[in-house]
Order: structure tokens, then sequence, then C-alpha cells
């Protein structure tokens, strides 16, 4: 493994982690959400990639024949369908949140606004 | 029928339930998905109990599939119930239990909705605390989020909404840091197994790769357990859940995060020498830090369900502090402590149920006199006040006990003192609310009264026996069992979850020791007294305190500013600590 994947998956943390900081509306902060996601699964698949190797499925070539590492393919797999789940609630309760206050923008939709002394 | 045959039930059956209310809650007549999934939740603690028991003689442990490790290769998923994994989880359910009773006609409108998203959380619980597969924890950690953010977001009111969507945002980062630290940990160890990558661990030394994935994992079981300078999210959510589902938030949920934690940290990472020294030193510091401004915090709350929120963050402060000095005692002491804090907690968020539903209001100030027709409801706050600011009485008193013996080092003198700060300051919390709202003490706030929050109420028809018969069966289930009977117990569950931990021999009290619950529960009495009778202490006094004490309230509401971005730098800055630490 090189030293690629791990510069990529640090920098998309990275900008993933600003974007959400800086965010002034929570479409863009659900989207930065799925840009940190995205770098676990370069660090995932980085992490499980072997050179010349194939694909890990041996229906046509026998066991035995160089293949990456199918178990972080399956991690990757599976966060992927949950993350698509968060995202989709996340979004969701944006879109209820725009439908009472008629806002996307987290300064404005604070919790118990006014409700400290 | 092996004790192992057993391991997957509380996981699948909630989850069977919940697809068939799922299909058919429209047909059924509205109680019917009451009853059923209470008594899903009972046979579900009795399956966890018959489990725990079993186990004391011996862990069960179900391979699925049948793929039972090979030698050097771990390729198979398990279920593993020590003493103490099971014994949670049965707890767990048997507090979900109480909360369908409590929430009996609370959710009418919305049909089996409730229920079914209950059972999903109730069964993602069951799986948390059973796996001994990393991933799978993680899968069941995502599973317990997603039913958890619904919950919070159930009443779709504005307030609500928004504590949500913080919630969330704070939660899946989370999740995503655990994925990221897994994959770290999978490179070096190859393996998913708590044992296999414990062994691999422990060959391995000291490994910058496997201190990076404990960081990383670690600070996601640590969003969930709401440490500060992770705790941000915790009120927020707490403050706007339905009042039942907060119940099971603050008595079951956060601990849980904490109890995944210490869980991988004995099984997994006790042979790294690196990271128990970020344990002692980082943790026990963080976890000092979190019972200050938890307690702080909930002191300073007049809206009763961020109040009894904050109490909770100050209690997981109080209980990292026994994880922290990595010895057989503390983990003791965290078992008892954490049953009988979710007693007690559970049953509070019940009682201030119970004024949201009867009086339509959650502001102490509001409230203040209005709930004298309720009067059961204020003896019950007021013995859990008294057990939460330190009764040396019941399960809570004996974790606390065990927690306060175990050695923690250079500085335990302060640790004492913080943790009888915390518990001073969140029992008063309590209490002031208690002799306000069901006594009338206290100076009539005039035009402050006005709660500045927006209308709330909860489904108001509910029989008030039928919401305070299990608060008052939490709070007399904590007060039943002996604490010395405890301390045995808790004891004997030590063994079997960390092996490299053992516990032994309780120490015998000590003599401050047998002095400390005293102090603090003089410490919340004189607390509270000071609050409620204000005006006829000398002026002088609440003058000189407010003036020591006004900026660092005003620093610490500052920094809770329910704005998520701020939430997010706090997160990235508490991953920061973890990597500093380790690197230094």
């Amino acid at each position: 493994m090189t030293v690629l994947p791990w510069i990529v998956a640090v920098w998309l943390l990275g900008i993933g982690l600003y974007g959400v900081v800086s965010s002034r509306n929570y479409v863009h902060l659900i989207g930065c959400m799925t840009v940190i996601q995205s770098s676990t699964y370069v660090l995932l698949l980085g992490l499980g990639y072997r050179w010349g190797a194939g694909p890990p499925i041996f229906y046509d070539h026998p066991p035995g024949t160089p293949a990456v590492d199918p178990v972080v393919q399956a991690l990757v797999l599976t966060d992927i369908v949950v993350g698509a789940t968060i995202s989709a609630l996340l979004l969701a309760l944006a879109l209820q949140v725009h439908k009472r206050d008629g806002t996307l923008d987290p300064q404005e939709i604070e919790p118990l606004k006014g409700q400290k002394r | 029928m092996s004790l192992a045959a057993l391991l997957p039930y509380p996981v699948v059956l909630p989850l069977l339930v919940a697809g068939v209310l799922l299909a058919l809650g429209h047909l059924l007549p509205s109680r019917v998905p009451e009853v059923v999934a209470t008594l899903v939740a009972i046979v579900v603690a009795v399956l966890s109990v018959v489990l725990a028991h079993g186990a004391m003689d011996g862990t069960p442990v179900l391979w699925f599939g049948g793929w039972t490790p090979r030698p050097e290769v771990t390729l198979g998923i398990a279920f593993a119930a020590d003493p103490a994994s099971a014994g949670f989880a049965s707890f767990i359910a048997m507090l979900f239990a109480a909360t369908f009773v409590y929430a009996g006609g609370f959710f009418d409108k919305q049909r089996a909705t409730f229920h079914v998203i209950m059972l999903l959380f109730l069964a993602a619980m069951q799986g948390f605390c059973l796996t001994r597969d990393i991933f799978n924890l993680f899968v069941w950690f995502e599973v317990m989020s997603v039913a958890a953010f619904a919950l919070t977001g159930f009443s779709l009111r504005r307030s609500s909404l928004a504590g949500a969507l913080n919630f969330t945002v704070c939660n899946s980062l989370a999740a995503t840091f655990m994925l990221a630290g897994i994959g770290l940990l999978y490179a070096r160890t190859g393996a998913l197994d708590f044992a296999a990558m414990g062994r691999k661990i422990a060959a391995a030394g000291d490994d910058p790769v496997i201190v990076g994935g404990f960081c990383l994992v670690s600070c996601g079981l640590l969003i969930k357990a709401a440490l500060a300078p992770f705790q941000f999210w915790l009120a927020d959510a707490h403050a706007v859940a339905p009042s039942p589902v907060s119940v099971i938030f603050s008595a079951a949920m956060v601990p849980l995060g904490l109890f995944g934690f210490t869980k991988l940290l004995v099984q997994v990472f006790a042979g790294s020498g690196q990271v128990l020294a970020i344990v002692h030193g980082l943790l026990m510091a963080l976890g000092c830090i979190t019972v200050v401004v938890g307690g702080v915090m909930a002191w300073r709350q007049r809206h009763l369900k961020r109040l009894l929120a904050f109490s909770t963050i100050s209690h997981v402060g109080i209980m990292v502090t026994g994880v922290a000095t990595l010895s057989g005692v503390g983990l003791a002491g965290l078992f008892a402590y954490v049953v009988g804090h979710g007693l007690v907690k559970g049953a509070l968020f019940m009682l201030v149920g119970i004024l949201l539903a009867t009086k339509a209001s959650v502001d102490e100030l509001d409230l203040r006199g209005l709930g004298r027709d309720i009067w059961p409801a204020g003896v019950t706050t007021a013995v859990a006040a008294l057990l939460l600011g330190g009764a040396p009485l019941g399960l809570l008193h004996a974790g606390a006990d065990l927690i306060g013996a175990a050695p923690s080092g250079a500085g335990t003198i302060w640790v004492h003192v913080v943790v009888l700060l915390g518990t001073a300051l969140t029992g008063a919390a309590v209490l002031r609310f208690a002799g306000r709202i069901y006594l009338g003490l206290g100076p009539d706030p005039g035009d402050e009264a006005e709660a500045p929050s927006e209308e709330e109420r909860e489904q108001a028809d509910r029989p008030l026996w039928l919401m305070l018969a299990p608060a008052a069966a939490l709070l007399a289930l904590d007060v039943a069992i002996p604490a010395e009977t405890a301390r045995t117990m808790a004891a004997r569950l030590v063994l079997p979850f960390a092996p490299l931990f053992p516990v032994v021999s309780v120490p015998p009290p000590e003599d401050w020791a047998i002095a400390e619950p005293w102090l603090s529960l003089a410490g919340t009495l004189a607390l509270a007294g000071t609050a409620l009778f204000r005006e006829r202490l000398p002026r002088a006094i609440p003058a000189a305190t407010d003036r020591i004490t006004r900026p660092l309230f005003a620093g610490l509401e500052h920094l809770h500013s329910g704005l998520i971005n701020d939430y997010v730098v706090w997160i990235a800055v508490g991953l920061a600590l973890f990597a500093g630490w380790a690197v230094i």
C-alpha cells in the first residue's frame, strides 16, 4: 500500500470537518457528513488492497489466487447501507425543520432557543 | 438445549415482534401493541437473567453458522455472554418493560409506531451487550443510534427536531470515527473478534497504528457516553425527547456507550501499555472535568429535563473515574453504579414526565407550588433526590462506594473532592426543584415565572398511579438491594468480564469513606437549602458567592450554545486531545 490513500483519507476528513463546522445550511452540512464518511471508505479500501491481486470472487479462478481483502470490502458495503439510512433520516429531519421554520440555517434553529436563563 | 443456544434470542425476539407489529399494527386494537411490547421486554429480561446466571459457571459462546476459529484465523462472528454483559442486558430489558408500562396510553395517536422503534432499540442494545466482534458491535451501535434519532424527533415539534438534528450529526460522526478505527485495528491484527484482537495487540507491543485505532474507536464510543468535551449533544436530545424515551436514553443508552468502551478496553486493549497510559491519565482528567461541568450546568437549569440531562453527564463522569483507575474494584464500582444510576435517573425522568402530563410544563419557576395536589410524586422525587445526592443506601451508594475505594494513583484526594461536588450539586438541584414545585418553597419569581420555552404537553389523560408505579418500583429496587450484597455481587462479575483486572479483595471501607456519603448528603441539603431559603440568609452571603460564580456559570452556558457547528469543533478538539496525548 502506498501513502496516497492515507493522504486522500486525511484530506477528505479535513475538508469534510471544515465543511460541517462552517456550514450555514443543513443540506450542505449533510453533504459534508457524507464526505467524512467517504474518507473512511478510502481508508478501509486502501488498507485491504494488494498490488496485482484480483477481486475476492473465486467463481472462475481457483481458491488461492491472490485477491484483495474481502473483509474490509464487506465492512464498507455495510457502512454504505447504514450511511444511506442516516443521510435519509437527517434529510427528513431537515425537511421537517424547513416546513416549520422556513430556514435551514443551524444558527436560526438551535434547540431550546431562549429556554436557558 | 445448551445455554449458548439461547444467545441470539434476546436480539431475535424483539426484532421479530417489531416486524410483526409494523405489519399488523394498524389492524390491532390500540392497547395490544403496548401489552405485546411489555411482554417481549419482560421475556428478554428473563432470558438475559438466565444467561447471566448460567454464565457464572463459564461464559457461553455461540459462533454463528459454526464458523469456529481455527489456529491463527478467526473469521466467524460470535456472541458471548459473560455475567456482567448479560446482567446489564437484562437490566436494560427490565427498564424497557417499566418504560412501556409508564408510557401506557402515551402514544395512542401514533398506534404501534412508537413500540416498533422501541423494540428495535431494545434489540440493538441487547446485541451491543452480547456481541464479541468489534464490527458487529459497530453495527448494533448504528442500529441503536438510528432508533434513538427517530425517537428523539418523534413528536416533530420545533425543539425536538432541532435536538434530534444535533444528536444525529454528533452520533453519526461518532460512528464514522469508530469505523475508521476498526479499519486501522483490523489492518494490524487481521481479526475482528475481541479475543483474537486482544492476543495480537498484546503481542504487538507499542504500535502507533493500534494506538490510532484505539483513539478513533474510543472517541466514537465516548461521544455516545457524553464524556466532556463530547457531551454537548446530550442535553439537547434528552431535553426534547418524549419522557419515556428520555428514561431509556439517560438510564441505558448513555451508560451503554461507556460500557462498550470499557469492554473493548479490558478485552481488546488490555495488553497495550500505551493505551492503558492514555486511559489512566487523560480519561481520569476528562472524567473529573465532566463531573464538574455536568454538576454545575445541572444546578443552573430551570428546564427540568435539561437539568436531569446534565446530571446524567455528571454521573457519567463519576463512572469514568471508576474505569480510569484500571482496577477490578473500579470496574465492580462501574457495574453497580450503572445499574443504581439507571434506576434512580429513570425514575426521575418518569417523575418529570408526570409533571409534563398533568401540569403541562417542565419549567421549575413556572410550576412553583403547583404540585401540591400530586404530592405522592413529590415524595418520590425527594427520595430520588436524596439517593442521587449520596444517601448511604442501596445500589447507587454501593457503586459510588466501590468507585471511591478504587486506587486512583496520585491526586486521589482531588478525585474524591470532585466526585463529592458532582454528587452534591446534582442531588441538590433535584431536591431544589422538588421543594419548589411540591412545597411551594423559595422566593416568588414574579414575572420571571413566565416560561421562555414553547408550549409543551404530553398526553394528559393517563392515570397518575400508572405513571407513578413504575417510577416507585425502580426506586424501590435500588433501595431494596443492600449495599453489602451489591458490593460482593459486583465484585464477582469482574473476573469473567476482565480476566486481566481481577478483584483481589473488596477493600474494607476506610474511616473517611464512611463519612463520605454523609458529607455529600450534607452538601446536597445545604445547597438546596440556600437556593430555597435565599431571602432568609444575610444578604452578604448570596452577593459574595454570586460575584465568584457568575463568570464561571456564564462561561459554561456560553459554551453550550446549541449550535451544531460549535459541537463538531469540540468533537474535533476531543479527537485531537486523544491523538496529542498518545503522541506525547
